[in-house]
């Protein structure tokens, strides 16, 4: 029987934009609950005839499995690449088939032994993905030494999988003292009731968050932390005890190299909240061994390098998570530490490729991982501003991406009454950050102050004063420390602003960086903007640095320190700039 | 409150026992110490000492006409050598307490007397000190035991003395030695600790000390072991909950039908280490042209006081395991004749002694058998060094097993692979060598553990002339 069939609207947003020439793509599901959903898809670019979705799948969350195949064309005839995919489809029997034709016609279908069979589906709405789901994140260091050499590499790391696998590991969650373990061909927990669900630990863990904060947190995805432990005693009761007393045996080889290093392993599984606690041991399992191939072809691939064949310059893998906005699931990414984003480019433009990103924009550098937080800063505090009824003939455009909010009093600096526009671009510099344009660490008062100094706009008596800065200064080091040009627009007086409203909204849907702007005494930083077409009334969302107060969203949302405002926001009588930080086309 | 242990009966019938004879007699208290109680689980006279000047191993032959007839003429090494062979012997969480001493005089008043006591405890303390993987000194107290039954009155008096103090200023307190005629339960503990770890080497330019290697593996045991995480039957349990109540509650739970079952069940522990996090962030790179691989089990049990807590009962595990390990790499070494694996060998196989279990009372100690060794050996030092006798049929031997051949056969088959360097001549050349180093092995060790035997003189003689 064929199972309930779910798409993620991230999935039907995506296959209703996707342009192609390829013939064929993938799609990526999990099963639960007798429901199969699917939550990702691929093109299959069969580049020099090795199956791409094989090595995709080693990036997706554990539990996401190929379920199915894309066809761009209306027909119903089984090419070869696509019985290959439908070949390689283990988490169903009856796999997906999706026709797609240059109209942008949808057809889903199951194929049943042999023969394709039409079939209804749901479309899973992204609030319900996240309110469902949640993830899993297991971290853990495996110390591994072996010779530097391809199949040394290939042998220690399978090693390592097989004791993985072979129920010798444990899973804690951190803070907690539950504890899911392996026994014999069992499963085991402890720590708490074996009925529990994923669910309901997670609601154990934070119980004091009441039900209306956690639907304002829907936009940020928590990870549940687990890590790994080793067993490193014998079951008595087992049959295949060995009971043979220590030893140590040497062995002389020919002289070889040897590496030895801590492997990080840090992975993701994507699970029903609905799971009992009990089935996350092999997911666990799963997600380990995943995150192990992963870094085995990061290392081999290093290996195979000219230069450092013999393992002299072998950089240690380091794993990062993604999390798209439009693709709406993790693709973690592993990649040598210290290569600088710029010399990976290849390397990422296939990816996009392969998941049918645009190419205009930064996705998988380094910035963009999405568990790297700012320290205790807060993030977006714009995706709490409740969000307004959409109206005819109004337009809204906002930022695009993460930030952090800085503002005055932060890092036990006091720069309340002259630091308003030094925090604006701190903003504005860590959204660069965030969106993976820059791995500069955002500058302090003082590194702004130095940097106009160097530059020769302002002279050196300025390092370390209260000296306010302007629209100007900002364009100067963002252009100085990290190259990004800006745009720089005058405005006479408050009521000439609005003129420009058509322009912000531009500058949000190409652009998307805040905008600072400068006028009177004070410095804001513009999140976005609600212009009105027929009547040219315009609002304005703001995010203010002039702030003194804790890390506290609702005292920010609540007390407008973030939030939409009117034009009358602004001094009739003052004159204003604004700088626009212009992007550049990149991946 | 007054410091109190609780000793089984029969340790009183053995004071008088030789307390009868009018024989002076010193030996050593063993016991386990918990917070809520401290129970003496044996007494065991020292050996008698054949030559009171020396204690080196080649002195044994000498006559033994000169036995040490009162305390004063008791070399404090010798007793403190005792006290490091027993250590050997007893499973984790189970310490030398102290000294006993069966004498006409009074040790406590005659200063002469008392300030050997001293001596001979701080001796001890010093000797087993030397090797921290042993825990031989009890961490919980350093305050020692001394008890002595008088030979003339047949009186029992216990004191305690402090030991490791810096400046030696010695506290001295009044201890009440209660004997309690039921049998002490105690709960065992049992595991199997597995050891497979190959790591690379550097062996061309000097060679490999088996020593050396043996420490490094000890000491990155210990910290693996200190850092994991014990689970009991298969739970994680709250340190602080005594051990009597996890009985307990097992009874309330199961056992509605059957309630007189007094005998204790072992408890079955299983490890989990973490995987460190503190190592550094960087790939390491060098040369080696040699692999050695550590593998194999260690098996263990401690006996608890029931009322004894969980975190107490899972150092003693803890303990046990590295107590263990550096026993029988003491034991090794001791024995090895060259130390130094040499560049020239291509395989070595280093096969340390194996645990076996002796019954003591109700729970049991352990002794280690070299290779080739019978169960007879383990009946020697038992009844040597706790002065104690049990029949071969009382050894369990089948906790461990000694290796097989496979890994030879293993070795045969990597000998024929590019890989090694030694040609299947060399191998058989090894097997042929090692089967003589094992035999003389054997030869040695069972010399060492006879040296007592007055049967093994004329052929020590007959060694001794040979080697020294």
């Amino acid at each position: 029987m064929s199972p309930r069939l779910k798409i993620s609207s991230y999935v039907i947003e995506r296959l209703s934009k996707i342009d192609t020439n390829e013939s064929t793509g993938c799609l990526f599901g999990l099963m639960y609950d007798g429901t199969l959903l699917v939550v990702g898809l691929s093109l299959e670019l069969f580049e020099n005839d090795k199956n791409t979705y094989n090595q995709l799948l080693l990036n997706l969350p554990a539990e996401v499995e190929l379920c199915g195949a894309i066809k761009f064309d209306d027909t119903l005839t089984m090419g070869s690449k696509l019985k290959e995919i439908l070949h390689d489809v283990d988490i169903t029997d009856n796999p997906l088939v999706i026709t797609l034709n240059d109209n942008r016609d949808m057809k889903v279908h199951f194929l049943v032994h042999e023969k394709f069979e039409e079939t209804k589906y749901e479309v899973m709405e992204s609030n319900d993905l996240w309110k469902e789901f949640l993830h899993v994140r297991l971290n853990t260091t495996l110390p591994i030494t072996c010779e530097a050499t391809i199949a040394g590499v290939k042998s220690i790391l399978q090693t390592k999988r097989k004791r993985i696998a072979s129920g010798q590991v444990s899973f804690n969650v951190d803070g907690t003292s539950v504890y899911l373990f392996g026994v014999a061909s069992d499963v085991g927990l402890t720590g708490t009731s074996t009925e529990l669900t994923i669910g309901e630990l997670v609601d154990s863990l934070n119980p004091g968050q009441s039900s209306k904060k956690k639907k304002q947190l829907v936009n940020t995805v928590e990870a549940v932390p687990v890590s790994l432990v080793m067993k490193t005693t014998k079951d008595i009761l087992s049959e295949k005890l060995v009971k043979t007393a220590v030893k140590m045996m040497t062995t002389q080889r020919k002289p070889a190299f040897c590496i030895s290093m801590p492997l990080k392993i840090d992975t993701l599984a994507m699970i029903n909240r609905n799971t009992k606690l009990l089935d996350l041991y092999t997911v666990l399992v799963e997600a380990s061994c995943r995150s192990l191939r992963l870094l085995e072809s990061v290392l081999l691939e290093q290996l195979g390098q000219e230069g450092i064949g013999d393992g002299a310059g072998l950089r240690l893998p380091e794993t990062f998570h993604y999390l798209p906005p439009e693709i709406g699931h993790f693709i973690t990414r592993i990649v040598p530490k210290g290569i600088p984003d710029e010399s990976m480019e290849n390397e990422r433009r296939a990816l996009h490729k392969q998941l049918a990103l645009p190419l205009k924009k930064p996705t998988f550098r380094r910035g963009n991982s999405y568990f790297d937080k700012s320290c205790g800063r807060l993030m977006n505090p714009h995706e709490y501003v409740p969000v307004q009824l959409s109206k005819p003939d109004v337009t809204v455009s906002i930022v695009r991406g993460r930030y952090a909010y800085y503002h005055y009093m932060q890092d036990n600096f006091n720069d309340d009454g002259w630091g308003c526009a030094y925090r604006s671009m701190q903003t504005i510099f860590s959204w660069f950050r965030y969106q993976g344009y820059t791995v500069v660490d955002v500058p302090t008062h003082r590194e702004i102050q130095q940097c106009l100094v160097k530059i020769g706009d302002k002279p050196s008596s300025f390092i370390g004063s209260k000296q306010w800065i302007g629209s100007t200064e900002v364009m100067f080091c963002l252009e100085t420390l990290l190259g990004v040009q800006s745009r720089i627009l005058f405005a006479n007086t408050g009521s000439e602003l609005q003129s420009y409203a058509p322009e912000l909204v531009h500058h949000f849907q190409t652009h998307g960086s805040p905008i600072m702007i400068g006028g009177g005494v004070l410095a804001h930083t513009i999140l976005g903007v609600e212009y009105n077409s027929i009547t040219n009334e315009t609002r304005y969302l703001i995010l203010d640095p002039h702030y003194t107060g804790a890390e506290d969203i609702s005292v920010v949302v609540n007390k407008g320190w973030c939030g939409w405002k009117n034009s009358d926001f602004w001094n009739k009588s003052a004159h204003y700039n604004l700088c626009l930080p212009q992007t550049k086309a990149s991946i | 409150m007054v410091r109190t242990v609780f000793s089984p009966e029969y340790c009183l019938q053995y004071l008088e026992q030789y307390a009868s004879k009018e024989i002076f007699v010193v030996g050593l208290i063993l016991g386990q110490t918990t917070n809520e109680k401290e129970n003496v689980i044996y007494l065991a006279r020292t050996p008698e000492e054949k030559n009171a000047d020396t204690v080196s191993e080649s002195s044994y032959v000498s006559d033994k006409t000169d036995i040490a007839k009162n305390l004063l003429s008791v070399s404090e090494a010798w007793v403190a050598d005792h006290a490091k062979h027993v250590t050997r012997m007893l499973p984790g969480g189970m310490f030398v307490q102290g000294i006993f001493v069966t004498s006409d005089e009074d040790i406590f008043e005659d200063p002469n007397q008392f300030s050997k006591v001293k001596e001979i405890l701080h001796y001890i303390h010093k000797v087993l000190n030397v090797n921290q993987y042993m825990y031989g000194n009890c961490p919980y107290t350093n305050e020692r035991l001394v008890l002595h039954m008088s030979t003339s009155t047949k009186v029992l008096n216990c004191k305690s003395v402090e030991v490791g103090a810096p400046n030696r200023s010695t506290v001295i307190k009044p201890v009440e030695w209660k004997f309690v005629p039921k049998i002490q339960q105690w709960q065992r503990l049992d595991c199997y600790y597995e050891f497979d770890e190959v790591y690379p080497v550097i062996v061309k330019k000097s060679g490999i000390s088996v020593k050396h290697q043996f420490q490094q593996i000890l000491e990155s045991a210990h910290k693996t072991i200190e850092s994991s995480v014990m689970f009991i039957d298969g739970e994680l349990k709250d340190g602080n909950e005594a051990i009597e109540q996890i009985i307990k509650k097992k009874k309330t739970k199961t056992n509605s039908k059957n309630t007189q079952q007094d005998i204790p069940k072992t408890m079955q522990v299983s490890l989990f280490v973490p995987f460190e996090n503190t190592l550094p962030e960087t790939v390491e790179y060098l040369e080696c042209d040699g692999s050695i691989h550590f593998s194999g089990v260690v098996s263990s049990s401690v006996f608890m006081c029931p009322k004894a807590t969980i975190s107490e009962a899972i150092v003693a595990v803890k303990q046990d395991i590295i107590r263990s390990l550096a026993s029988r790499f003491t034991m090794h070494c001791d024995a090895l004749i060259d130390d130094n694996l040499l560049p020239e060998e291509k395989v070595c196989f280093n096969e340390p002694p194996r645990r076996v279990l002796v019954p003591v009372g109700s729970i049991y100690l352990c002794d280690y058998l070299f290779p080739g060794e019978s169960p007879a050996e383990a009946l020697l030092s038992v009844r040597e060094l706790l002065d104690l006798q049990i029949t071969e049929a009382d050894v369990i031997c089948d906790v461990e097993t000694p290796a097989d051949t496979s890994e030879f056969d293993a070795l045969d088959r990597d000998a024929s692979s590019e890989e090694l360097l030694a040609t299947p001549q060399e191998a058989s050349q090894f097997m042929y060598i090692t089967g003589i180093c094992f035999a003389m092995l054997v030869l040695i060790v069972s010399i060492i553990i006879h040296y007592y035997d007055t049967i093994m003189d004329v052929l020590r003689k007959l060694l001794s002339r040979k080697y020294y």
